[in-house]
């Protein structure tokens, strides 16, 4: 009989560097730092530091799991370069999970996920509403009243901000991300998977030159 | 170490995702794949690199890149002794999604990760492709570098002087977007010289005045400016001519710069005597054919020998990374799953820093 698979789930998208080691359907060892910068130097350490803690090591993997965002652009970029490193070194799949597949992990019943976004925004996506929302970034003073339906809550970091501004309830996350990310990576990783890429939910900041070119004159 | 070894190397320092395979065969290197995937199609719009769409591309490129290197050397990741990745200096989103690709790896196989500074990679180009004895001169001459240095070892680094604010490949795609000529500028600016008349623009010569070996190119590019608002306010445009002897015009001012700052740094660096003197030019800058044949004149004069390297390790590319990364091999010098990505990493610590260098992106 196969043993039980086993996963190892990473997020650093926010101010946090976590990971959650799942066997079969036990989570068996997490870590969940709370750090403003320094995942890139902490990342791996607190990866190796999980998997010691269960007496698991890199080779007995049979999954990677990471969340790919929406979050910190530089943040989600860590981690999914090092899921990619990672699942190329060990030839096993990684499994990019977004956030909000990770916060609607476990949810009682329609929620909106709403995650804290840069100047006053929150990126948002409907789980089991009547309305299909998102994924979308949007100020959260700006957001519709009559999003709000019957049994609705709100989820995520910016829950609570967005559940007063609809007049609905705020209902915490059931899992950590990082435990989240495995529990959800270990229901995908058998079946072929893109490789993990980061949401970002808003192109990059870029805006073409302002100064037009010189007209050439024999051209014309 | 076995007599045959197998160095991975990783960079994605600015607007290039690169991985190679380097065969070390007996203290020989040769390069088995260099994979490069520029972005120059993602930046052109916006004339100029853009360090979130690079990062972007980088995260989700540089694995696919280490992929192909692997195939085209026919070697599975199990046969790579080591794994060299650039730390810096660079935009930052770009060198840490390389740095945390080659933690993966490392991690996976259990191989020795090897932290690689992006301009000793250029610097020791020269002994990966020509074998060059150290003490030698460099010139680092690219989009986003431009530095005179004596490369004593592949640790240690005289820095004589570099720019102070633009290197010259940003002053070229500067001066092709004032142009309205293609990017990248360099080999643009370069096509339309050809046609054009040096002497009918008198462009200046910035810090050719001042001791040492220090070069400022940020006035060239506003004097280009200044000379082609001149024409449209005559004209109402330029005509191709005037174009062309704009480009040339800028070209030999920037020829001039490199020639004079080389002859200086020339005489300094004979004056350790060196066994073998040689000069060697890296960076995409080397590759303007006019630059490159004023500085073979000056080498000529001096009676040291001229390399440079082909275009290919010349540019960004990832087989410098790996070969400047086993030279820090040999020299027990690995480092751990803490290995941080850098933005700025002066190859020579002891030199003053170069001043305005903390204001832009891929400087050191």
């Amino acid at each position: 009989m196969p043993s039980d698979p086993i996963v190892l789930g990473f997020d650093t998208s926010a101010a946090h560097c976590a990971a959650a080691l799942l066997s079969g359907t036990g989570i068996v060892a997490a870590r969940h730092e709370e750090m403003g910068r320094g995942q890139a130097e902490r990342l791996m350490t607190l990866l190796e530091e999980t998997l010691s803690e269960a007496g698991v090591a890199w080779s007995n993997l049979d999954a990677i799991g990471v969340g790919t965002g929406p979050g910190n652009f530089t943040g989600i970029r860590i981690s999914v370069s090092a899921a990619r490193g990672l699942a190329l070194g060990l030839g096993i799949p990684a499994v990019g999970v977004d956030l909000f597949d990770a916060a609607a992990w476990g949810a009682p019943g329609p929620a909106l996920i709403c995650h804290t976004a840069p100047r006053g925004t929150a990126y948002l996506r409907s789980c089991g509403m009547v309305r299909d929302i998102g994924p979308v970034q949007m100020a959260i003073d700006t957001i519709p009243a009559d999003w709000a339906e019957a049994g609705l809550s709100c989820i995520g970091s910016a829950g609570a901000e967005v559940a007063a501004h609809l007049g609905v309830s705020h209902v915490p996350v059931a899992h950590a991300p990082a435990v989240a990310v495995a529990r959800i990576a270990a229901t995908r990783w058998q079946v072929p998977q893109p490789r993990p890429a980061p949401l970002y939910l808003r192109p990059a900041d870029a805006a073409p030159p302002r100064d037009a070119p010189p007209v050439i004159l024999d051209d014309a | 170490m076995a007599s045959v070894t197998h160095i991975l190397g990783i960079e994605s320092s600015c607007d290039d995702t690169a991985a190679a395979v380097l065969r070390i065969h007996d203290g020989r290197a040769s390069v088995l794949s260099s994979v490069v995937e520029g972005q120059s199609g993602l930046h052109a719009a916006f004339g100029g690199v853009v360090p979130e769409i690079a990062a972007r591309a980088h995260a989700e490129k540089i694995d696919l890149c280490v992929e192909e290197a692997l195939a085209q050397a026919d070697l599975p990741l199990s046969q790579i002794d080591a794994i060299a990745v650039t730390a810096g200096p660079g935009l930052i989103g770009g060198v840490l999604s390389g740095v945390m690709c080659a933690k993966g790896l490392a991690a996976a196989t259990g191989k020795p990760l090897i932290g690689v500074n992006h301009l000793a990679g250029h610097a020791l180009t020269p002994r990966l492709t020509d074998g060059l004895a150290y003490p030698y001169l460099m010139l680092l001459v690219s989009g986003g570098h431009c530095q005179l240095l004596i490369v004593q070892s592949h640790d240690r680094f005289t820095r004589l002087g570099g720019t102070i604010d633009d290197a010259p490949g940003e002053a070229f795609d500067k001066t092709a977007r004032l142009l309205g000529l293609p990017q990248p500028g360099g080999p643009s600016v370069e096509a339309e010289a050809k046609a054009g008349d040096p002497k009918r623009f008198t462009f200046p010569r910035p810090l050719m005045d001042r001791p040492g070996c220090d070069m400022s190119f940020s006035g060239l590019k506003t004097a280009v400016l200044r000379a082609r608002d001149q024409i449209v306010a005559e004209k109402a445009g330029l005509t191709t001519q005037d174009r062309a002897d704009l480009c040339a015009g800028f070209q030999a001012a920037v020829t001039d710069v490199l020639r004079g700052k080389t002859a200086r740094a020339l005489e300094q660096y004979l004056a350790v005597n060196p066994e073998a003197p040689a000069i060697a030019v890296a960076g995409g800058v080397a590759a303007n054919r006019s630059i490159r044949a004023g500085l073979e004149t000056i080498a000529s004069d001096y009676g040291v020998a001229f390399t440079a390297p082909p275009l290919r390790l010349c540019t960004d590319n990832a087989a410098m990374i790996a070969y400047a990364g086993w030279e820090r091999w040999q020299a027990a010098q690995v480092d751990d799953m803490t290995l941080a990505a850098r933005p700025r990493w002066p190859l020579d610590n002891r030199a003053p820093a170069l001043v305005g260098s903390g204001k832009k992106g891929a400087k050191s």
